[in-house]
């Protein structure tokens, strides 16, 4: 854990409370983190009605399973595991099959998206593009498997380093970076297919 | 460089590195160029993704999950139910094993010794070997083992004489 400042100390009480059964002193925990949480659910899930429902899971989850929250990693690590799991269980459940834009756009206008991603700054692109490179990885997310899903959202989206995912999967960051390598791999086999097939 | 080679470096292009043997075959290649752009497509999309913001927790969301959390703790689940029987039931278990392995373990003499089978077998066919044996030549017999060297010499030798 980092260093103990009031915060934290204050965390740990809250922590410890819960701890002997008492929901009061949840709340505080979840107000803190409600963000976090929010943020990490939406774009593991994509689906901007359904976020507030699996948070309430997630953090019920939490709740019942604070005994075993044995402060080695911080609160939020150990928070942030809960909910990459919940979401993955419920991914495997739950296969999105979305409408994109961008396989309804012209091989031209196509070309002309690629030149300005390469050459202008994403703050560049104009709404349209925007929504178009938007549409695009959020499809071929939803068809990633699950664990490229976990691996490219927690990376890409949620901007944890490596030792940070590694700390949230339980994995050594030398795997974390071999399959984030396999899945940014297999992401652009998918787009390559995809081009090909249609 | 091959071109297997180069889309193994993926990761080095994802972060925007460009080692001056990349730009050299990218120059010349054109499939890897292609590739290179869709890289680039990609990484942009989630660059534009991720500026999206997440949905705002509605107001009072952490009040209404305290509530629900205190339902759930007053009314016990099944799961809870199953959880509670079970814990007993291993402690039964332990308990029980533990009483076993006393029972093994313990020393078949001494204070705590309990009855055994043997105490309860043994009386019986030491009545049985005195019915046997009516005129008592075994106990006769016993005596001089007992009584060290100087006894007298069995009954039965001079009888024989």
């Amino acid at each position: 854990m980092g260093s103990i400042t009031p915060e934290v100390t204050q965390e740990i009480q809250w922590i410890r409370l819960a701890q002997e059964g008492d929901t009061e002193a949840f709340g505080p925990l979840v107000r803190k983190h409600e963000r976090r949480v929010f943020s990490l659910v939406y774009h593991l899930v994509r689906r901007r009605d359904e976020v507030e429902d699996i948070a309430q899971e997630i953090f019920i989850k939490a709740f019942r399973a604070i005994r075993s929250y044995n402060f080695q990693s911080s609160f939020s690590t150990w928070l942030c595991r809960i909910a990459t799991n919940h979401c993955y269980d419920y991914l495997r459940h739950e296969r999105a099959s979305r409408v994109s834009f961008y396989w309804q756009m012209g091989e031209d206008r196509q070309r002309d998206l690629e030149d300005n991603v390469q050459s202008l700054p994403e703050d560049g692109l104009d709404h349209e593009e925007q929504v178009v490179l938007r549409d695009l990885v959020g499809k071929l997310l939803d068809r990633a498997p699950e664990n490229d899903r976990q691996i490219l959202t927690l990376k890409e989206l949620q901007d944890f380093s490596v030792e940070e995912i590694a700390e949230i999967l339980k994995l050594k960051p030398t795997t974390v970076k071999v399959r984030l390598h396999r899945a940014r791999k297999r992401m652009l086999e998918d787009l390559r297919q995809w081009r090909e097939g249609r | 460089m091959r071109c297997k080679d180069f889309q193994e470096r993926l990761d080095e292009l994802w972060e925007g590195v460009q080692a001056p043997e990349i730009q050299r075959h990218l120059a010349e290649c054109k499939e890897c160029g292609r590739y290179v752009r869709e890289m680039q497509i990609v990484r942009s999309g989630f660059s534009v993704l991720k500026r999206e913001s997440a949905p705002e927790p509605s107001l009072g969301f952490p009040e209404r999950l305290v509530r629900r959390l205190g339902e759930l703790s007053e009314a016990p689940s099944v799961a809870d139910f199953f959880e509670s029987v079970g814990r007993r039931f291993v402690y039964a278990t332990l308990v029980f094993t533990f009483l076993m392995l006393m029972a093994l373990v313990l020393p078949s003499t001494g204070p705590v010794r309990g009855l055994a089978a043997t105490d309860v077998l043994m009386p019986t066919q030491e009545t049985a070997q005195v019915q046997v044996d009516p005129l008592g030549e075994s106990s006769q017999q016993d005596i001089p083992d007992a009584m060290s060297g100087d006894a007298p010499a069995p009954p039965a030798t001079k009888g024989m004489k």
